[in-house]
């Protein structure tokens, strides 16, 4: 499970993004950001290795290539 | 007129003589004008160009070399499909001003299938954002009762169909933007197999997910739209090259034999639906055990696992896409859209390479789920709409969709109304299928809508 962000942390990867958002607004997104943590932590529970990544989708081959 | 036909029967009219395209574009243009103040629909009403296709529908018809079943049909686009010489502006102040100099691929097919298009739909802002009163238009409002949402993105597409201000409309779905306002408007639309129809000239949001589809009144009306629309586009690299089915051919076949599938886990536990959804679903699964199929439940992973999955890819696509206006232009965007996707940037790139491997573990799984059956059954929303001015920022995010996992997958699905709840609004069911089964979805569909009475009640303010 990720940590949960907080707001300076959310503000430095906003800046990194190069999105200077005001306290006021990144104060406003921290709730999504905290569902967003919770995603992650879903995507990224453990994977067969050999589980390879959709790059290209492409729904005739079973949802993928690549 | 005062009647509201479906596709379907204003087409057999039209052939039959029996109907003008021109009375019927005059009429829904009257309809706009007496009922669309209140429910913001469309955007750009087109009316001039309207009647110069009605009148070339009707010359058509008076020479009898009508196109085919959408000839004369009045129809009009979702406001993120490119319109040559017509404002398209993704309902954003960004591009308020923006005319296309060429029709989205999908656009000229309803074009050159006769189609009469009487202007540009509301949607929220670049198919993600909302329903927004901060942007240059306001929101489209639910014909069943204005003060409540309509969903989205395809807010103006499925209120203008409920209202019957349009006999069918454009949407796309990138995670049920399609199904979800024919949910809670109470019609029918369906999203296709991905590829099956063409994104070009389609303002996208998350390449990977978004599909293009048609919303009508009926699943039948849904397979004649997509008829009109499906087809292999060189210039889209997702497109598909296979010869097209008869979308309508298996109508009228009922569901016997059919194998369905039921989801339950979906919206019992994982996302629990309203004891009207529930109800409504039960009732459509009774019908089609009586008339013949083989119903059983099936669990796949839980909904929250194709969620997060489709959620993440969309908002990091739709960044992608955005980050230099969003870095320039932040306060030009609603505040719904720009708060969402900003999200993005907590998102690393392994945590999105985490999300393809997934994807495909998911779709290996609904593939393997589906083998032995034709059909799932789901819901397509929670319940009725909620108040219009009280859907919480969050509200897509906080809770698994219903929608999205076939958006992860691919696979078509349709939303069919099942009744109203407590509060009168529509509620809705989801059916999906193995890619490219449309056919055998709008055949259950079409039977299920059929037997039942939802297609004879229209919002109250019809008139």
């Amino acid at each position: 499970m990720s940590p949960p962000i907080d707001e300076s942390e959310l503000d430095a990867m906003l800046r990194r993004a190069g999105l200077a958002l005001t306290p006021d607004q990144v104060r406003e997104i921290l709730p999504g950001a905290a569902i967003v943590q919770g995603m992650i932590a879903r995507v990224n529970a453990p994977l067969p290795r050999e589980a390879e990544p959709a790059l290209t989708f492409d729904v005739e081959q079973g949802g993928n290539r690549g | 007129m005062t009647e509201i036909l479906t596709i379907a029967e204003a087409g057999r009219r039209i052939a039959a003589r029996e109907l003008s395209p021109v009375e019927l574009a005059t009429s829904h243009l009257e309809r706009i004008r007496r009922i669309d103040p209140a429910l913001n629909a469309f955007l750009l009403v087109t009316e001039d160009r309207a009647l110069a296709d009605a009148r070339a529908a009707e010359a058509r018809q008076m020479a009898g070399t009508l196109r085919g079943p959408l000839d004369g049909i009045p129809i009009a686009h979702k406001d993120i499909y490119n319109t040559a010489g017509i404002r398209t502006t993704a309902h954003s102040r960004l591009l308020e001003h923006n005319v296309p100099d060429r029709d989205a691929h999908t656009v000229k097919k309803w074009a050159g299938a006769g189609t009469v298009m009487l202007g540009k739909l509301a949607t929220h802002e670049f198919a993600f954002g909302g329903p927004s009163f901060d942007v240059p238009w306001p929101p489209a409002r639910n014909p069943w009762n204005r003060e409540h949402f309509t969903a989205g993105s395809s807010s103006g597409t499925g209120a203008a169909v409920a209202a019957g201000l349009i006999l069918g409309g454009t949407g796309s779905d990138t995670g049920g933007s399609i199904r979800g306002p024919a949910a809670l408007c109470g019609i029918a639309g369906i999203k296709p197999t991905y590829g099956l129809s063409s994104r070009v000239g389609i303002l996208p949001l998350a390449f990977s997910l978004d599909h293009a589809g048609p919303m009508a009144w009926t699943a039948e009306d849904c397979g004649l739209l997509l008829q009109g629309m499906a087809g292999h586009d060189p210039e889209d690299p997702a497109s598909i090259d296979r010869p097209l089915p008869d979308f309508t051919a298996e109508l009228g076949r009922g569901v016997k034999g059919l194998r369905i599938g039921v989801i339950r886990h979906f919206f019992e536990t994982d996302h629990r639906a309203s004891d009207a959804t529930r109800a409504g679903i039960e009732t459509a699964l009774d019908f089609f055990r009586k008339e013949g199929a083989e119903v059983r439940d099936i669990a796949l992973s839980p909904a929250a696992d194709y969620h997060a999955v489709g959620y993440l890819l969309m908002i990091s696509e739709a960044f992608t896409l955005h980050a230099p206006w969003l870095r320039e232009r932040f306060a030009d965007y609603g505040e719904l859209f720009r708060d969402r996707v900003c999200l993005a940037a907590t998102v690393s790139g392994p945590d999105i390479l985490q999300a393809t491997r997934r994807r495909r573990v998911l779709c290996r799984e609904m593939a393997e789920a589906m083998a032995d059956l034709d059909i799932v059954v789901s819901a397509s929303q929670p319940g009725e709409a909620p108040r219009v001015d009280s859907v919480p920022k969050w509200a897509n995010m906080e809770k698994p969709s219903f929608t999205m996992p076939f958006n992860v997958t691919g696979f078509p699905a349709i939303s069919v109304c099942t009744g109203f709840g407590t509060g009168g609004l529509p509620v809705a069911m989801q059916l999906a299928g193995k890619p490219f089964t449309e056919p055998t979805l709008l055949r259950a569909a079409h039977a299920y809508e059929t037997a039942m009475p939802w297609r004879g009640k229209r919002p109250a303010l019809v008139g």
